[in-house]
């Protein structure tokens, strides 16, 4: 493409573009005009020219297809790296669950006594590992739900309506719970 | 920060799909492309100013555009789901409807014509912005649209009395 100056037609062009948005002062535009009176090619360039802008102005702009809305929306989740995935998050979180379980019922498997009838007391530092052992369970159960909400939370953004059936749906899926 | 990216697809998801619409003229490589920007956006976020979110998304979503047009074979390079009927200026006339002519009109012109008409004249980006997005200079920027201009009010002048 060829510099502008060269050319009268740009620098026509430049001064009628200048009027249309707004850039020439008082006295440059009253010059346009007193001049577009004594030139009818002029004149009429400035006519069509407000009119393409009056009708490009009433353009609007076409709103993105669902589909395109829905796979922008599934970025962040799509992009998470592998072990951060759903099924792999609930796997982590489910296997030290277990192990904690196991050691629990075993801890309390029945042990021979002298007196069945009464329990015996758990001495304190039965009482002391008990409750670490709950500590630990229900961190991992606070941040299985953490993710939980965080999935959830994602699958529901923008779209109330049928986001809420939906994303439940599919998050009980990931989880793998049906 | 996915809340913030959920706040950038609704605020540019339309804009960006329009661009890539107008240049790749087919509904499915413009979704493609507008797919990619945004991957590109999610992966790049804390990179990015917040402040420059939409001209940055507008030129990563121009460059996909081009990077497919490129990659087209020639005998690719077609009008999408338009015939050669509708792009006559007269047929668009004929239907009374400015618009849709307008719209295939845009097509029809040149790049970087049609980016530029498409980022100023109908999302009313800034010139500055305008010119961050398709990386020429606010002159070539003004240079080049008001051909782009002309090009469009002499088609225009054709079909209109």
């Amino acid at each position: 493409m060829t510099d502008y100056k060269d050319s009268d037609t740009d620098m026509r062009e430049e001064r009628i573009n200048a009027l249309l948005d707004g850039e020439l002062d008082d006295e440059q535009a009253e010059q346009l005009k007193r001049e577009a009176m004594g030139d009818q090619a002029l004149a009429r360039s400035i006519i069509e020219a407000y009119q393409l802008q009056r009708a490009m102005e009433g353009m609007r702009v076409e709103k993105a297809p669902a589909s395109l809305r829905r796979r922008l929306k599934r970025i962040p989740r799509e992009q998470r790296p592998a072990y951060l995935q759903p099924g792999w998050v609930t796997a982590f979180a489910v296997v030290p669950l277990l192990v904690i379980a196991v050691a629990l019922m075993q801890r309390r498997a029945p042990e021979p006594s002298p007196a069945p009838s009464q329990p015996r007391e758990p001495t304190a530092a039965e009482v002391a590992q008990a409750r670490q052992d709950l500590a630990v369970a229900f961190a991992y159960i606070d941040r299985v739900g953490e993710r939980a909400g965080n999935e959830i939370e994602l699958e529901l953004a923008g779209e109330m309506t049928d986001a809420v059936a939906g994303s439940v749906f599919r998050t009980i899926q990931h989880q793998k719970i049906l | 920060m996915s809340r913030e990216y959920r706040q950038w697809v609704r605020d540019y998801q339309d804009q960006a799909w329009n661009l890539a619409r107008y240049l790749l003229k087919d509904a499915s490589e413009a979704e493609d492309a507008t797919q990619e920007a945004f991957v590109k956006l999610w992966n790049h976020r804390e990179e990015i100013d917040p402040g420059s979110i939409r001209p940055w998304l507008m030129r990563v979503t121009r460059n996909h555009c081009l990077d497919r047009l490129r990659r087209r074979r020639p005998e690719q390079e077609f009008v999408g789901y338009e015939t050669v009927e509708e792009r006559d200026p007269m047929h668009g006339a004929e239907q009374s409807e400015l618009g849709n002519w307008l719209q295939r009109a845009i097509k029809g012109l040149k790049e970087p014509y049609r980016t530029l008409v498409v980022l100023r004249d109908i999302q009313q980006h800034s010139y500055e912005e305008v010119a961050g997005v398709t990386e020429l200079s606010l002159t070539q920027v003004k240079v080049y649209l008001h051909r782009a201009r002309k090009q469009l009010r002499e088609q225009l002048a054709e079909v209109r009395p």
